[in-house]
């Protein structure tokens, strides 16, 4: 609303809204030498599915996925630039890049626009220098995190306690919390996780992608979700 | 070469018909005035060496550096028009610094010598839009010393703005003998303490000046600890050994 | 919801129902109390929760004690609908509160209940979340929850759903409190909690 200096008042009716949030939920579970990374495939807006298949997921080298969620055009576009600098970075140093240089390019190109940001929840994971499993959480302005185990999107309010119990080991007693998960573990409480938030949450669901990232490579598994 | 001089030597960036740039040769015949500067490449880390001249008694020889830090584990060592090498140790320096800000990780010897290079070439009138950083080319080559996940390495540049690895490698004046002495000496498993002396010999071979712990200038760059440069009692141990070797 | 912070949750299991709140009152981010009752007896095989705004809590159960004077027992499902009906009493003027109701009938089968601040019910056969933490109690209950738990086993899951939910959310926790309604006994226990 803006006052006219005669008391008027003028509308303004359309403001630019340059951000939607297109819901979906990604997370990622770091092992002793490998890393589960898992999403759903539902794009919406509002109460509106604009598609049941969007992987939301992408390889950036044979060992880094990145995985995202938020405004789907930004989190493309930033998947886009991960990407080209990736590639150029292999060019130019004649060498893969590392997970750790390409976390810190992350974190630098999400502060690049600290202020028009992408809309993005990136999650960066895979296998480090040193073969371990590793997990990098960000918010949308690159404040940066090695984490062994991250979930965001819409229905990480549901997640995220859940995977504090099964995979920090919170609220146990006589158990080893630095433990980390076996293979089989992680995956199936990825899956339980999507399951259960799909059956409340309703811009998660149609299909879960998981990413298993290990010594022998990507490996990728589907499973349908709740079509409703 | 000067010969066949005309014309075509007054544009920086023009070619003469036989297809030479002839600034840019003369930059190189730059190098050669300056005083002697030496590298050698072992398996253990690279170990570089200069002469200092000292004109004149009353000169602070340690006002005289030849050898500069780059990055912890990148060290270079320089002939010919020193005061060039500021422009373009500083641009090494900041490409450094970059690297390790976006990647979190120190950047490839490899890499650090190949921006150095992309430097040597862009002299005369910016290309599209571009502001021009200089007017000639520059009148100096360095010896870049530096330890990665490859191991030790020493790399050449020179104004043309070619990159070249060497094993051992002298630059400046007197550096053709010293080279032919350096290809007598050099063995592929070579120690880093022999390294030290060869270098001395060599320099101490093309000195005019009798060798004097203030008038040479060495340092190495290893694994683990990186660049350091050799106080003057370290080169003292290194001249007792080079004199007990003859 | 928000203004005080509460995490409130109540669980079906065989011939027996768990109902478990957090203890935080708080004033926006400032916590006032850490042992606030929200869970209430109603009778010996009902309770009441009342998450929401802390004086509607107490006033809505004050009431709620006024008009039980019947010198029987109600039964849970009756009790709920009378909580509908006061809430709804107040359709333009509601009390911020979304009440639980869990108790075992008089065959001791379990009856659990939630319903909106205007008292529009829902029935529930799993469990039933609500509060400043929903979300967080949904995701756990819907991945611990399973049927027909004994009543140790209902307590150690509606435990931990309670304490990974509100340690998760800034508003409620300061430790908890679990009801388990057996048709013989309740059995009440203090949970401890990160007091953060």
């Amino acid at each position: 609303m803006l006052q006219h200096k005669d008391g008027s008042v003028q509308n303004h009716q359309h403001g630019w809204e340059p951000y939607v949030d297109n819901g979906g939920t990604s997370l990622a579970i770091a092992g002793e030498d490998f890393c589960v990374i898992a999403s759903d495939t539902r794009q919406s807006e509002g109460y509106s599915i604009n598609t049941r298949f969007d992987p939301k997921i992408h390889k950036i080298t044979d060992k880094i996925m990145l995985a995202t969620t938020g405004y789907s055009a930004d989190a493309k576009r930033l998947t886009e630039v991960i990407k080209m600098q990736t590639e150029r970075y292999f060019y130019k140093h004649e060498k893969n890049m590392e997970s750790h240089a390409a976390a810190q390019m992350l974190s630098v190109i999400l502060y690049q626009k600290r202020f028009f940001p992408y809309y993005v929840f990136p999650i960066l994971a895979g296998i480090d220098n040193e073969g371990k499993g590793c997990v990098y959480s960000y918010d949308p302005v690159g404040n940066m995190e090695r984490v062994t185990f991250q979930v965001y999107g819409s229905a990480s309010g549901m997640i995220q306690p859940f995977l504090d119990s099964q995979v920090g080991f919170k609220n146990q007693q006589n158990v080893d919390k630095t433990r980390l998960l076996t293979k089989e573990e992680a995956i199936s409480i990825a899956v339980d996780s999507f399951t259960a938030a799909t059956e409340r949450d309703i811009y998660t669901g149609d299909y879960l992608e998981i990413y298993i990232v290990d010594a022998n490579g990507i490996h990728r598994e589907q499973k349908p979700l709740k079509f409703d | 070469m000067f010969l066949t001089r005309s014309e075509y030597d007054r544009g920086v960036n023009t070619f003469s018909p036989e297809g030479r740039l002839f600034q840019v040769e003369y930059a190189i015949e730059a190098i050669k005035l300056g005083s002697i500067a030496i590298g050698i490449r072992t398996n253990e880390g690279v170990v570089l060496g200069v002469e200092k001249r000292i004109t004149s008694s009353l000169l602070v020889g340690s006002s005289i550096e030849k050898i500069l830090e780059i990055d912890t584990h990148i060290g270079c060592a320089m002939s010919g028009l020193t005061a060039d090498s500021r422009t373009i140790i500083e641009h090494a320096r900041v490409e450094a610094q970059n690297h390790t800000f976006t990647y979190e990780e120190t950047i490839p010897v490899e890499s650090l010598s190949q921006s150095i290079c992309d430097l040597a070439l862009r002299f005369g009138e910016g290309a599209h839009g571009e502001k021009s950083i200089m007017s000639r080319p520059f009148g100096v080559s360095l010896l870049v010393a530096g330890v990665d996940e490859k191991g030790p390495q020493l790399y050449y540049t020179d104004p043309s703005g070619s990159l070249v690895m060497y094993e051992a490698k002298a630059i400046g004046a007197g550096s053709e003998g010293a080279q032919v002495e350096l290809q007598q000496s050099y063995y592929k498993n070579i120690t880093l303490k022999e390294a030290e002396v060869l270098v001395l010999k060599v320099l101490k071979q093309v000195m005019e000046e009798k060798l004097k712990n203030t008038n040479v200038q060495l340092a190495k760059v290893v694994p683990k600890t990186g660049y350091s440069i050799y106080s003057l009692g370290e080169l003292e141990e290194i001249i007792a050994r080079l004199d007990e070797q003859e | 919801m928000s203004y005080n912070g509460t995490a409130i949750v109540a669980m079906t299991g065989k011939n027996c129902v768990a109902i478990a709140a957090d203890k935080r009152l708080g004033q926006q981010f400032l916590t006032v109390d850490m042992d606030f009752q929200k869970i209430f007896p109603i009778t010996k095989k009902t309770y009441v929760g009342l998450p929401g705004l802390a004086t509607d809590v107490q006033t809505l159960y004050k009431s709620n004690m006024y008009r039980l004077n019947e010198q029987r027992d109600i039964e849970p499902k009756a009790f709920a609908h009378m909580v509908s009906s006061t809430l709804y009493e107040k359709r333009f003027g509601p009390y911020y509160i979304e009440p639980i109701v869990a108790g075992l009938d008089k065959n001791n089968n379990p009856y659990i209940c939630g319903m909106d601040l205007l008292g529009c019910m829902d029935v529930a056969h799993d469990f039933i979340v609500a509060g400043s933490a929903d979300e967080n109690l949904k995701g756990m209950c819907e991945n611990l929850w399973e049927a027909d738990l004994e009543p140790e086993d209902l307590f150690e899951t509606i435990s931990q759903a309670l304490l990974n939910a509100v340690d998760r959310d800034a508003l409620s926790g300061w430790g908890g409190v679990v009801h388990i309604i057996t048709p013989n006994e309740v059995i009440t226990r203090h949970l401890k909690a990160r007091m953060d």
